[in-house]
């Protein structure tokens, strides 16, 4: 009950939190996504070659790479009028808890706080709750490393099997690979420079294992991982040009 | 499997996952894997799928979340090979 009241004010306040995010990304911080037209235009095209609930697997380098990510996948307006546009996120709950202002924030931005490392009758009540999002026909944004890399890479050693079980447990469900990392981004931090300009790749993916359970989970989250990797190389090709 | 030789086994498996090879060497029963061991959470699950691998035997998801002292790795395996 109270997942679906919370899907419901977000929804209803999609063009608020998106017009405030964005502004304060884009004019705050004076963030550019060179390529946005692009990006979204791509990301709908991905979209319609399909069918299935999807993930959204992304690397992790900073705290609000979420909303970044949001931003570069859909304008507001978009979002207003198809809300599954806008990815429901796992933030890690102590990095809000304390402020009452970003729990409201993070309510109405679509977050189920997750406790990382916490009781795992708890990370399995929110991971239920992801289940049935997914298979309502929202979208989810993953970060597969489970926290900032320490690397500045893509960790294809140092990765958690959370995002293979969810996939595993959504029938049908399809992994959208977001690789996205400003051109500043030489380590892991809290916010990217100001000013940055960033870089985003994508790609589908239908990641799959002949095996059950935490193996399979395993394998899943391999894939994904590897997957993101992959694009990393890709960014440093474009880099080194 | 008596409790012993699953101690030792259980010890083997999960060394290449150990921070803490000092708390390792010490090890007993009630020793924590996460917190004394400083086995990272992530790598739970390969600890799981190593005992699988090593004893032949198949571990549902519910025992494997119980797996949180060496002791419930021993009971576990022990239970699981005697059956």
């Amino acid at each position: 009950m109270g997942l679906w009241i919370q899907r419901l004010l977000s929804r209803a306040l999609i063009p608020v939190s998106y017009f405030f995010a964005i502004v304060w990304m884009k004019f705050g911080r004076r963030y550019q996504i060179p390529a946005l037209r692009d990006t979204r235009r791509r990301y709908r095209q991905l979209l319609r070659e399909g069918t299935g609930p999807v993930v959204i697997c992304g690397n992790h380098l900073t705290a609000i790479d979420s909303l970044l990510i949001m931003w570069a996948l859909a304008p507001g307006w978009r979002a207003s009028l198809k809300p599954s546009l806008m990815p429901w996120n796992l933030p890690d709950k102590q990095n809000f808890s304390g402020n009452i202002y970003i729990r409201f924030l993070c309510y109405v931005g679509r977050c189920l706080p997750v406790v990382r490392k916490g009781p795992r009758d708890e990370v399995r009540k929110v991971l239920d709750k992801v289940g049935l999002l997914l298979r309502s026909g929202d979208s989810i944004l993953i970060f597969p490393e489970g926290g900032r890399s320490r690397l500045g890479r893509v960790d294809t050693e140092n990765f958690s099997y959370g995002v293979g079980g969810i996939v595993q447990e959504v029938p049908g469900a399809r992994v959208l690979c977001v690789y996205f990392r400003g051109r500043e981004q030489k380590d892991f931090s809290t916010m990217p420079e100001k000013g940055d300009k960033f870089y985003i790749d994508m790609k589908m993916i239908k990641p799959a294992s002949a095996s059950p359970g935490l193996r399979g989970a395993r394998d899943i989250s391999g894939q994904i991982v590897h997957s993101l990797a992959e694009m990393e190389k890709g960014y440093y090709d474009v880099a080194r040009q | 499997m008596n409790q012993t030789e699953a101690f030792d086994k259980v010890i083997k498996v999960i060394t290449p996952y150990t921070k803490n090879t000092a708390a390792l060497a010490s090890a007993k029963s009630d020793t924590r894997l996460l917190e004394d061991l400083g086995v990272n959470s992530a790598r739970l699950v390969d600890i799981v799928l190593a005992f699988e691998d090593e004893f032949s035997i198949a571990i549902d998801d519910d025992s494997a979340d119980k797996v949180l002292t060496v002791g419930n790795a021993v009971d576990l395996i022990v239970a699981k090979t005697t059956h």
